[in-house]
């Protein structure tokens, strides 16, 4: 896609993404609790 | 492709920067933390006056809430009971991303070890005293891996020892404050 849509797509998606964050909690936690998955497998 | 590829590779990027600073600027003044961000000072939930307790209640808790005061910050964390006392572990003390994500214990070990833990709705103003003598880290390590590791294998145990021993893990005893004069 070209830069503007990149750009209209990332503001979108970012845009859903924070507000999920902030309103929906069991879409919170379970994005923590991927990170915390990842970062238990790889912080040696 | 590869600009597609790219473009894939930006979005995730994106979301990762906006999870990191949209959670840890909505739990960093939170009456606790979340799963992986720190909260703030935990404020609800009486504040338990009284003898030491019977530490045992532990076995059947999962994580507490731990508040240190120097930075003001609360995060979960394992708890462990051995020989009627109770600690808390930090692991990953000599990796890069345990040098910024555990903060807390680098600032405990330099002083700052006033503590208020949270367990079932009840607070104890603790303090966190750092410990290295082998006889109490094996009764620990014992817990932690009956806890935390499927269960407490000669070999699990005997890992865990080995962390403490290495400077991965540190163990801190949850101790009643001492009186301050």
């Amino acid at each position: 896609m070209n830069n503007v849509t990149y750009a209209k797509v990332c503001g979108g998606v970012g845009l859903v993404w924070v507000l999920g964050l902030l309103f929906v909690p069991p879409f919170a936690e379970l994005v923590e609790q991927l990170m915390l998955l990842f970062l238990s497998t790889n912080a040696r | 492709m590869i600009r597609a590829v790219f473009q894939i590779l930006g979005i995730f990027v994106l979301l990762l920067a906006l999870t990191i600073i949209t959670l840890k600027l909505k739990n960093q003044n939170a009456d606790g933390p979340s799963v992986l961000f720190p909260g703030g000072e935990l404020i609800s939930g009486e504040l338990y006056e009284g003898p030491e307790p019977d530490w045992s209640f532990t076995d059947d808790v999962f994580f507490i809430e731990l508040q240190t005061d120097e930075p003001l910050s609360s995060r979960r964390i394992f708890v462990m009971e051995s020989d009627g006392k109770v600690y808390v572990p930090s692991g990953y003390m000599r990796s890069f991303l345990g040098k910024l994500w555990k903060d807390w214990a680098f600032q405990v070990e330099d002083g700052s070890n006033l503590a208020v833990a949270r367990t079932n709705g009840v607070r104890y103003e603790r303090e966190l005293l750092r410990v290295k003598d082998p006889g109490i880290i094996r009764g620990v390590a014992d817990k932690l891996a009956q806890k935390y590791a499927g269960g407490a294998s000669p070999e699990a145990v005997a890992e865990i020892q080995q962390s403490v021993d290495e400077g991965d893990t540190w163990i801190f005893e949850m101790a009643p404050r001492r009186q301050q004069p």
